[in-house]
């Protein structure tokens, strides 16, 4: 265990050398998140308060957490010296090592996620709570689910970085992380509440995204947090998503193993 | 221009080489573009107008502005990753050349596997232009031919002049995605949704505006002013301190070594 939160904190600190790179992306984030918000408000004000499925106050909330959480959540995230290692052969290396695969990349990735994290969400946050009143990001609804918020945020982190372990396992057989594995990033991007809240999805698709464990990603913690999602539901869905998270790393695990003993060896 | 087109077919032949990946990123391509108008029609469920536009008003706004930002990413790769070329030291081996230099950085790089964007924004563009049942005359035909160039000659100015920053320094590169990226992201919708403060400096500063709102008015019939017509041209000006820039920058140039 000891080997793997070394590797967590050597990463973590690795990534916290990019600072440059932090800065750049606070501020792309912080102007996607201005650009979203005034396309939403147009939205919210040309339009009668008739039946929309999250008030005002709880959509901000929700897209401030997005933009500053971002690098937390991004379904994105490759880990290129891995996927070069699985191109170029290098992966040998990795087999030779007397630590578990699958629990090494796991905390290097978690590393650099929460890293990344840590170095970006704080500008945000603060710029997001000085502006004026409508793009104003807003304290959460009460202090029961603010903390239901931090342990499904914690969760959510995990459970991505377990998605990502499995599409990175995937590329060992496939040899490809464009392709294919793209299809399934946008999927997941989508069906997480990535694009817009999974609420304003229409009927069926409602249905369907509600059942899929990318739910519980971004919908589930960034509604928690407005109380858009009540106490009493939101704690039976935090349950589901301990359930979903073991299911994925157990699945990625079992082809982590599969794949290093399957692994073939390109280049010499 | 044969140089261009001879580079451009050594490049799908090394592209050929595997030919199932370039398949299905080719497939791909075309869905993972699709979330940029998933928000728009999904949004467009819930509510009925934003500010006054409908749904295909929006979407034929979309199309514009992602057909010529992916015309340009297609094409003009080079120009994109014009920091490489500076970091590696081969800028070096093109000033040697006699021939034009900014045709040469275009030749170096290209990205076909975007073309299902540029099929994407067309599709939509039809689409939306039969839903609003526009009736096409000379006039609104030389409008969208219009806003189609200028939608691409300002992604081309905007990338000319990153690629002229790099002469000065290569840090803090990521910053240009906010122009590139995050000015693309705000001009799919019609500017006056926005606040005030960005619609001056998007008309102004980075003439997006031009491209997308004076003469989408025209197309769907908010306005008959025949001058709303030529308004892209406007954008064709922003060419020049481009390319100004750039050339004041290969006189500055000096190599990294090696």
């Amino acid at each position: 265990m000891k080997v793997y939160l070394n590797l967590f904190k050597l990463k973590f600190m690795n990534q916290l050398q990019y600072r440059m790179a932090a800065i750049a992306g606070i501020s792309t984030q912080f102007f996607f998140g201005i650009v979203y918000i005034m396309v939403y408000l147009a939205f919210y004000t040309s339009n009668g308060d008739t039946s929309l499925p999250m008030k005002w106050n709880e959509l901000i909330c929700y897209l401030w957490l997005m933009q500053s959480l971002f690098a937390l959540v991004n379904p994105w995230v490759k880990d290129n010296e891995l996927l070069s290692m699985i191109k170029d052969g290098n992966i040998a290396y990795e087999l030779c090592r007397p630590i578990n695969f699958y629990k090494k990349w796991y905390a290097t990735m978690y590393g650099n996620r929460l890293a990344a994290t840590l170095l970006r969400f704080l500008p945000i946050i603060i710029i997001a709570v000085i502006l004026p009143e409508p793009y104003k990001l807003l304290p959460p609804n009460s202090i029961t689910s603010f903390i239901l918020f931090l342990i499904s945020l914690t969760i959510s982190s995990l459970l991505i970085t377990a998605i990502s372990m499995l599409y990175h396992s995937i590329t060992m057989f496939t040899l490809d992380e464009k392709g294919i594995m793209s299809l399934l990033m946008v999927f997941i991007e989508i069906f997480s509440g990535g694009v817009i809240p999974l609420v304003f999805f229409p009927n069926f698709l409602k249905i369907i995204a509600y059942i899929l464990p990318f739910r519980y990603i971004i919908d589930l913690p960034f509604r928690v947090y407005s109380g858009n999602i009540p106490i009493s539901t939101a704690i039976p869905n935090i349950g589901i998503s301990i359930i979903w998270l073991i299911i994925i790393i157990f699945i990625g695990y079992k082809l982590s193993i599969r794949a290093c003993n399957k692994a073939i060896v390109q280049g010499g | 221009m044969t140089i261009y087109i001879e580079s451009m077919k050594m490049y799908l032949k090394s592209l050929l080489e595997y030919k199932k990946s370039f398949i299905m990123s080719f497939i791909s391509q075309f869905f993972v573009f699709f979330t940029y108008y998933f928000m728009i029609i999904a949004l467009f469920d819930k509510f009925d107008n934003i500010k006054g536009y409908t749904k295909y008003e929006v979407l034929l706004c979309f199309s514009i502005i992602q057909f010529g930002y992916s015309l340009i990413e297609i094409f003009g790769r080079g120009i994109d990753q014009f920091d490489k070329l500076i970091i590696r030291g081969e800028f070096d081996r093109l000033l040697l050349r006699p021939k034009n230099i900014l045709l040469q950085v275009l030749c170096t790089d290209f990205d076909l596997i975007k073309i299902p964007r540029i099929l994407q924004s067309i599709i939509i563009l039809i689409i939306s232009l039969v839903k609003l049942q526009t009736n096409l005359d000379i006039y609104k035909i030389t409008t969208l031919v219009l806003m189609l160039l200028s939608s691409a000659i300002l992604f081309l100015s905007i990338f000319i002049l990153m690629a002229s920053y790099c002469f000065i320094t290569v840090q803090g590169l990521e910053v240009r995605n906010l122009f590139t990226d995050g000015g693309k992201h705000m001009a799919q919708y019609p500017i006056s949704i926005f606040n005030k403060t960005f619609i001056f400096i998007f008309t102004f500063i980075i003439p997006y505006a031009f491209v997308n709102y004076y003469p989408l008015l025209y197309i769907i019939g908010k306005t008959t002013n025949k001058l709303y017509i030529i308004s892209p041209l406007i954008t064709f000006l922003y060419l020049i301190p481009a390319l100004l820039s750039f050339k004041w920058g290969i006189k500055k140039y000096t190599s990294v070594g090696s």
